[in-house]
């Protein structure tokens, strides 16, 4: 998937086009199908152990469960969308973006990546050996990698 | 500390009363973001560019930190900013706390 800079950046709405192949798509759609993947009670207030109990840790916990309730009806809108992505002239993908658009989806992307590599325990992806091969899913490692694509191809639109 | 708390604007309260110590907020709390193998760097820039309004340079500067010292203190603020601050970071997939100053 590419950013293509594009003149529509000076519409009163501006959008992030995105080209990308039949196997692409199809990927995306799969990594979103994956949605969410990180538990809410992953997230930390505090380092302090007292505020594990803590309402701010309810909260806190509270408040994600709501952001994944709404980015996965966005996630399910987009499935449902036919216009999602758009062929031109050419036969050439492309999906259309706002910049609201854009971060909720930089958002699910890496929830499923931080999720996968929660699944597989926190490894030291710098120091591959370090990792428990044993107990990893090639599938996670595929899905956080794809995700991690996806991402950079997304933020090169907002560099 | 006038780097991080720069970007950060104030409500404009409609008293106009001067400020004591028992009426100035207690910015006693600060958000960390925590290093970790996962998140992009690019993509950890990017969210604080986004959660603080911060230019390119300065939240580059603050996720070397991150990925360098293993923490950056990202700003001090008051309880309530703080945990907003936090809720916002952590929707993005970063391992942010709200820590009491010391």
């Amino acid at each position: 998937m590419k950013f293509v800079p594009g003149p529509d950046k000076d519409t009163p709405e501006p959008v992030h086009i995105f080209r990308l192949n039949e196997r692409e798509e199809a990927l995306l759609l799969a990594m979103l199908r994956l949605y969410p993947v990180l538990e809410t009670s992953h997230h930390r207030i505090s380092r302090d152990p007292k505020a594990g109990a803590s309402a701010e840790q309810r909260l806190l916990e509270e408040s994600m469960g709501q952001l994944r309730a709404a980015h996965r009806r966005k996630v399910e809108a987009l499935f449902h969308n036919p216009q999602r992505f758009f062929k031109d002239a050419l036969g050439e993908r492309h999906l259309v973006l706002t910049a609201a658009q854009l971060e909720w989806l930089l958002q699910v992307l890496n929830d499923i990546r931080v999720g996968n590599w929660v699944r597989l325990g926190c490894p030291d992806l710098e120091k591959p050996a370090a990792m428990n091969m044993a107990r990893a899913s090639a599938r996670a490692l595929q899905a956080m990698h794809i995700c991690g694509e996806f991402q950079l191809a997304l933020l090169e639109a907002v560099k | 500390m006038p780097e991080t708390s720069a970007p950060i604007t104030v409500p404009d309260t409609e008293k106009k009363e001067k400020p004591t110590s028992k009426s100035r907020p207690d910015r006693g709390y600060l958000v960390i973001c925590w290093n970790d193998p996962v998140n992009l760097m690019d993509y950890v820039t990017h969210v604080f560019q986004i959660v603080f309004g911060w230019a390119k340079a300065k939240a580059e500067k603050h996720m070397l930190q991150v990925h360098n010292n293993g923490k950056s203190l990202l700003v001090r603020e008051t309880f309530e900013k703080a945990e907003h601050y936090v809720h916002q970071l952590q929707g993005y997939g970063l391992h942010a706390t709200m820590e009491k100053e010391e």
